[in-house]
């Protein structure tokens, strides 16, 4: 046995054990996942240093796992991400039904995505693959009425994804007669350039419904906001990866070889430039703050999927320390809205306010969260970005690194809307009695939140790991410190420099507001303010927060118009009208099912030469 | 021990339980369970035989081709013990769930079921084949009428009417094949058959695919099927689902390999696979019954049986049966529980069962269970032979199969979905304090156990089904050993 | 360790140099445009009156910690992006860190301060406040676009960017970046509009509609602060676009002389427009400067 095998099957035996005890001995379930996600950790954790394969069979496979440079990589982030989110669901949960349920699918989830990453075979990678997508359906069905339906267009989404890769795989199978890994990659340059090409578009169409690529994004914006929040973190931190991992997978392991290869490069950057930007846009007319987020996570994997597509060095970078970052980040922000959630019971952006008060370690958690969706410096979301956009422009993709930018600079205003509405703002008498969260609740948002701190300093940390991982991908080599980055023209950014100069300015200029007439001041509410002579009642709602961007939504209108989604339902109510029409073949009547079969002899007896080629 | 065993004992069974009716009620209920255990620790200690090498058995001492055989060889043992152990986990089911009278006619009538099955997949002649077809039709239409309610009799009316069709098709098919080899045997058949002139070959073929194609629910001919499968009791739903479809597509397969193997007729079926199948996952999609939606989706499965049987590669037929088996062990589980279910909530309708996954735990949890396992996830069954019979496709070169058996894949699991949905999280009270019976839990139990460990561990039922597939394809091995 | 005596003279004076310049053209503004309207204006150094008034009051109040802090994140990320950009060409006292950054870290550290100011405004909970954000994110995104193109074009042209390198470029004045890119100066300098804030892109803090808007709540040292901060930030703008177009400056003459031209647009400019509406002003930015952008790139492309 090796740390693999461990890995998934404590986190499988884990979760059916969960369960179990959830009905047997409710105190100690959350225990027990807290010391399996935590054990999956440490195995995590020893994995890295070993280089392992385990090799057995299953049906007429052999089905491998073993772990990679860039397999590492995502497991260190499930790990943390499943470790946390489940220490913070303790709390969160504790008052809710079917905990068993939630448990057990959580970490199906969590080892369903062990499984991806570590998965040498393209059978056992489906498997898990298919597990992570049902087990995550229970989840987001697992609140309420309102969450079936939102559920169902989860799974027929990622079932059409999940049935993608499935067809590639199949066709794998056909062309190589094998389904290893290492066999694949060999072997895939001898299949024809067509069926290349085809597999691979399969291929992506499968994983990028699981990162949610424009088109394919529509369930997740409503899975999103309606999942539980701790879930929702690992959803949008780890889950909503996977399909990352595959991308990256097909786009620097298997199709390297073909041509034709590079137009579909192109054509994924820039859906995922258009994902990134129609995303924001629709993220800053959210009145849901988990909405808002979900959007978010949509336009963030948009980043990500472009750096992957690009393809330099650089951006790949980028992309994997994206990958990571948004994986902390999300999970913050998503964390501290579900904190939001815990104390209020909504996450309605217009009627939430003034929380910062009450709980500023969550309003801390989100202010760092927003900085570095944000991508300003100093925090790592400034590093990320740097990244891109660098390599974006030198490797001539001008007007996607526009597009780029334009939906960044739009994130601050959904992320401004986001942190103002919830923490700033008039503190309202409804809230009054709203205090922080508990401690297990704010030991994770405030790990992450020190995790992107340091990432923004020392961008080289993280990059270490990436950088193997690209080793992995195809030798591709960049150049970079632990706190200073190049870019491919050789010029450079000195984060420690940034944050020296910061920090000190910070500190000085905080210094001398704070002790300026430091024994005066005093703290007055937020209806004390400037309201041309007006004095505000105490319940009288000051706040602005309706309609918070109208004028740019005046502008940009026409852009917003058209929706996928209500394509997709038109298409999916009017197959339902044509089967229900269909149902109408069996008419419940004896006699026409006889005449069917007369009928079908008839037919049979008249076009034999047609179907058996020989005339009757 | 020998494969007589397999027809002669639930026979007598059958005649012995109206008896046993005069004596005492317990001894109706129990006598079937014996046989169908008897029967089941035969098949299973003739497996391995039947597997290694075929059994000829021959009835009232006449030699092939003259006399009447049964022919044991590795694809009857995998039927007889997939039949017997559904069989008796069907009767476990029943135990407590049939309890309105006449409960000797009903298990009679399942005895019956079963001889007509087994013999089915036993015999080596084609005259008997049609006898046990007929037992086993028989027994089916009235078990179809068994609640003796309106629907219940219309529908087996309707199915009467049809399995006529059946029957006479069937017969006729016979007669001629008779007229033209004088001879019954199905090896000898298969030796003879070539020497009749195509057209009348041709002509036979037709009236088999039409005669087997109703009983193996072959679109446009299972017109009978949703309402039977909905109109009786629920275990006879299994029954239907579990054994007797799966003995028809058997019978049909066994004919075609053996008589009339070309591409064209296996093309020929594919098309028609696919035709049924998605016809009826869509037809699934919008019922209000969960039976007749159960029964819909069986026929899809069945749709996707035949397409299997018509890549006709050794792959293909192997991914064909593992499939038969996942979907005997996975339909009996859905039935079983839809049965509670719809006997909890007192309608048949699917809206009838919002809230009863509060109410009823168990017996929802298997249905969703059920459910998540026919729509082919992981780790469940459903999903290896899901993926043998998409990659034997593939395998075969067809693309456009692939593709429509995962369409329909996507819309069997937006159907099942909404009902698990529904049971779970539309209501969330309880009302019904009545306990589904512990015989009933066990009975699903053990299928939720066997599909969790076939979905764990494939080659349990793999490894047999590679002899039983070389069974079926290998019309010499059959000639060779059918006459010996 | 040894010190730098050079580059601290630098870090020291840079700043201070930045907000005398930036609070005296703040006074020449109200000057010029006083002259224009037909009045005679305050006299030039009123505004640094101004800041010194504010400073020496007391003030009493806050509305929390962000609102404290609010000025704070202003004025660093005004004296960081100062930091970064050289201010005198070659020179080893006012180059100060900007080897250690470039272009696309100060697109951010611009945006660092208004977004801190945007966190502060926000938990006074005025409304005014709050609509101002609004109103200033909003035409953020307007302006930043065409913005970026020009600079995407210059990287290209030259590939390179850092500021250094791009001075290094412009060593002779028919080098000058304004002549080699016509297109790019022309989208950038139609952002500068937008990026100062003075009419006709003034609804963001328009003083009598929303009660100037962000900094409504603030007084006495925090908005002492903060205009500092504005002033700095203007200086650090105007020396940014010297360097980029107009070749930077080898000494603080040609530097006032080159900034206060440039300066003189977006005052002159506001003087004649009246206010646009937000979308109004998102449309300006979408439609010229965004062609003129679209072009600079297409130029350097071809």
């Amino acid at each position: 046995m090796n740390s693999i095998a461990y890995i998934l099957l404590i986190t499988f035996a884990g979760a059916g054990i969960t369960f179990i005890v959830h009905h047997l001995i409710k105190p100690l379930r959350d225990i027990i996942a807290i010391t399996v996600a935590a054990s999956g950790l440490y195995f995590v954790i020893q994995s890295l240093t070993e280089k392992t394969k385990i090799v057995f069979g299953i049906a007429d496979f052999n089905i491998i796992w073993g772990n990679t440079p860039y397999s590492n990589l995502f497991a260190v982030l499930i790990a943390v991400l499943g470790f946390l989110t489940i220490l913070y669901a303790r709390d969160f949960m504790a008052e809710k039904e079917r905990l068993g349920y939630f448990y057990m699918n959580l970490l199906f989830v969590i080892g369903g995505m062990y499984g991806i990453v570590y998965s040498q075979d393209l059978i056992s990678l489906f498997f898990f693959w298919e597990v992570m997508t049902w087990s995550s359906f229970l989840l987001v069905i697992y609140c309420c009425k309102e969450a079936q339906p939102i559920g169902l267009k989860y799974f027929v989404f990622s079932a059409i994804g999940a049935y993608s890769l499935l067809i590639a795989i199949v066709m794998i199978y056909a062309q190589t007669g094998n389904l290893e890994l290492s066999n694949i990659l060999q072997n895939f340059g001898n299949i024809s350039e067509v069926n290349q090409i085809v597999i691979a578009v399969l291929l992506l169409t499968g994983f990028g419904v699981k990162s949610a690529i424009m088109p394919l994004h529509v369930w997740a914006p409503d899975s999103y906001s309606i999942s539980p929040s701790p879930f929702t973190a690992l959803f949008s931190g780890a889950l909503s990866k996977m399909g990352i991992f595959g991308i990256g997978m097909v786009l620097f392991k298997f199709a390297s070889h073909s041509g034709y290869f590079s137009y579909v490069k192109i054509i994924l950057a820039w859906l995922g430039g258009i994902t990134a930007l129609l995303a924001t846009f629709y993220a800053i007319f959210q009145t849901d703050a988990k909405k808002l987020l979900a959007y978010s996570s949509i336009g963030q994997l948009g980043y990500i999927i472009i750096g992957l597509a690009v393809g330099t060095p650089l951006s790949i970078a980028a992309a994997l320390f994206l990958v990571i970052l948004h994986g902390a980040f999300k999970a913050m922000l998503f964390m501290s809205v579900g904190a939001v959630y815990f104390r209020t019971g909504t996450t309605d952006m217009n009627s939430v306010t003034g929380l910062i008060r009450k709980m500023p370690l969550s309003f801390v958690t989100m202010l760092f969260g927003i900085i570095t969706v944000s991508g300003v410096p100093p925090l790592g979301g400034f590093a990320a970005k740097w990244m891109l956009y660098e390599s974006l422009i030198q490797s001539k993709h001008y007007f996607l690194v526009i597009v780029v930018f334009a939906a960044s600079t739009a994130a601050f205003l959904y992320l401004y809307k986001l942190i103002f509405s919830l923490f700033l703002g008039q503190e309202e008498v409804e809230w009054s009695h709203v205090k922080e969260v508990p401690l297990l609740m704010l030991i994770p948002m405030l790990i992450l939140s020190a995790f992107v701190l340091v990432a923004g300093i020392f961008p080289g940390l993280v990059l270490d790991p990436i950088s193997h991982a690209m080793q992995y991908l195809g030798n591709y080599g960049f150049k970079y410190e632990t706190s200073v980055l190049f870019n491919e023209w050789g010029n450079k950014i000195n984060m420690q420099t940034v944050i020296n100069v910061i920090g000190a300015v910070f500190l000085i200029a905080g210094l001398f507001v704070t002790f300026k007439g430091l024994k005066k001041t005093r703290y007055v509410t937020t209806k004390d303010i400037h309201t041309s002579g007006e004095i505000p009642e105490e319940n009288e709602n000051l706040t602005y927060a309706v309609d918070f961007y109208k004028p740019f939504e005046r502008a940009i209108a026409p852009a917003l118009k058209a929706s996928i989604d209500k394509i997709y339902t038109a298409i999916g109510n009017n197959l339902e009208q044509a089967f229900d029409f269909l149902r109408y073949v069996y008419t419940g009547n004896g006699q026409t099912y006889a005449m069917y079969v007369v009928l079908f002899l008839s037919l049979l007896i008249l076009f034999a030469e047609l179907i058996f080629g020989i005339k009757l | 021990m020998s494969p007589v065993h397999f027809i002669a004992i639930p026979l007598f069974a059958a005649f012995l339980i109206p008896l046993a009716g005069k004596v005492s009620k317990e001894l109706v209920k129990i006598i079937p369970g014996l046989v169908l255990l008897y029967l089941s620790f035969v098949s299973v200690t003739l497996f391995p035989i039947g597997t290694h090498h075929p059994v000829v058995e021959i009835i009232a001492g006449f030699k092939p081709p003259f006399g009447i055989t049964l022919y044991y060889g590795a694809i009857a043992a995998f039927l007889t013990t997939l039949i017997t152990l559904i069989g008796f986990v069907i009767w476990l089911y029943s135990y407590k769930f049939i309890i309105r009278e006449p409960i000797e006619k009903y298990y009679m009538l399942f005895m019956m079921l079963i001889t007509g099955s087994t013999g089915i997949v036993l015999t080596g002649d084609i005259f008997n084949l049609f006898v046990f077809f007929e037992i086993t039709s028989i027994a089916a239409y009235s078990l179809t009428a068994f609640l003796r309610d309106r629907d219940g009799a219309e529908a087996a009316f309707k199915y009467l009417l049809i399995g006529s069709f059946a029957s006479t098709f069937f017969l006729l098919a016979i007669a001629i094949i008779y007229a033209n080899v004088h001879t019954l045997n199905l090896a000898d058949i298969a030796v003879k058959i070539q020497d009749v002139p195509v057209t009348t070959r041709l002509f036979v073929l037709i009236l088999f695919l039409i005669g087997l194609g109703i009983e193996s629910e072959m679109f446009p001919l299972n017109g009978w099927a949703p309402d039977a499968y909905s109109q009786a009791p629920s275990p006879v739903g299994a029954v239907f689902g579990g054994i007797v479809v799966k003995a028809a597509v058997y019978s049909l397969m066994r004919i075609i390999f053996l008589m009339f193997n070309s591409h064209d007729v296996l093309h020929f079926l594919l098309v028609m696979g696919i035709i049924t199948m998605l016809i009826a996952e869509m037809s699934a999609m919008k019922q209000q019954q969960i039976k007749r939606m159960l029964a819909f989706s069986s026929i899809g499965q069945m749709g996707l049986v035949i397409i299997a049987f018509g890549i006709g590669t050794e792959p293909s037929v192997r991914a064909a049966m593992f499939q038969m088996f996942n979907h005997a062990l996975i339909k009996s589980l859905l039935f079983f529980s839809a049965g509670y279910l719809v006997f909890h909530s007192g309608s048949k309708k699917i809206s009838a069962l919002d809230g009863l996954g509060h109410d009823k735990p168990i017996t929802s949890f298997f249905f969703a269970f059920g459910a998540l396992a026919i729509i082919g996830l992981p780790p469940f069954s459903g999903f290896w032979s899901k993926l043998y019979i998409l990659l034997s496709i593939a395998d075969a070169g067809l693309m456009v199969p692939v593709v429509l058996i995962l369409i329909s894949s996507i819309i069997e699991a937006v159907y099942y979905l909404r009902v698990v949905s529904r049971l779970y999280f539309y209501k969330e009270e309880a009302t019904d304090v009545r306990r589904t019976p512990v015989s009933g839990l066990i009975a699903m139990g053990i299928l939720t156990v066997v599909i969790l460990l076939v979905g764990f561990y494939p080659n349990l039922i793999l490894n047999w089904m590679t002899p039983a597939a070389a069974d079926l394809l290998n019309k010499a091995s059959y000639i060779k050993f059918g006459l010996f | 360790m040894e010190i730098n005596w050079s580059a601290v003279l630098g870090i020291v004076f840079t700043p201070v140099i930045a907000f005398l310049v930036g609070v005296t053209y703040g006074g020449l503004t109200r000057r010029i445009t006083a002259r224009i309207q037909n009045r005679f204006g305050p006299p030039f150094y009123q505004n640094i009156l101004d800041i010194i008034k504010l400073y020496s009051k007391e003030s009493n109040i806050n509305h929390g910690v962000m609102q404290h802090l609010g000025p704070v994140f202003a004025i660093t990320a005004s004296v960081t992006t100062l930091f970064f950009i050289p201010v005198i060409k070659d020179s080893p006292v006012f180059t100060n860190f900007s080897f250690n950054g470039d272009l696309i870290f100060l697109l951010y550290i611009m945006v660092f301060g208004s977004l801190g100011m945007a966190l502060g405004a926000g938990q006074t909970g005025n409304p005014n406040s709050a609509i101002g954000v609004s109103r200033g994110l909003s035409q953020l995104v307007g302006y930043e676009v065409p913005f970026v193109m020009a600079l995407v074009a210059i990287m290209v042209q030259f590939q390179t960017t850092s500021l250094n390198d791009l001075l290094a470029v412009q060593d002779h004045f028919t080098k000058w970046i304004i002549f080699q890119s016509p297109f790019a100066f022309l989208a950038a300098i139609l952002a500068f509009l937008g990026m100062m804030g003075y009419a006709p892109f003034d609804v963001v803090i328009a003083p009598a509609e929303i009660a100037s808007g962000p900094p409504s709540e603030f007084g006495g040292k925090y908005l002492g602060l903060m205009l500092t901060s504005r002033s700095i930030f203007t200086f650090a703008k105007l020396v940014l676009f010297t360097d980029i177009f107009l070749g930077g400056a080898h000494d603080f003459i040609t530097l006032i002389i080159k900034t206060f031209i440039l300066y003189m647009i977006p005052v002159l400019t506001g003087i004649v427009f009246p206010r646009f509406r937000t979308e109004q002003s998102i449309r300006f930015f979408w439609s010229w400067p965004l062609f003129f952008g679209i072009l600079a790139i297409l130029v350097v492309v071809f």
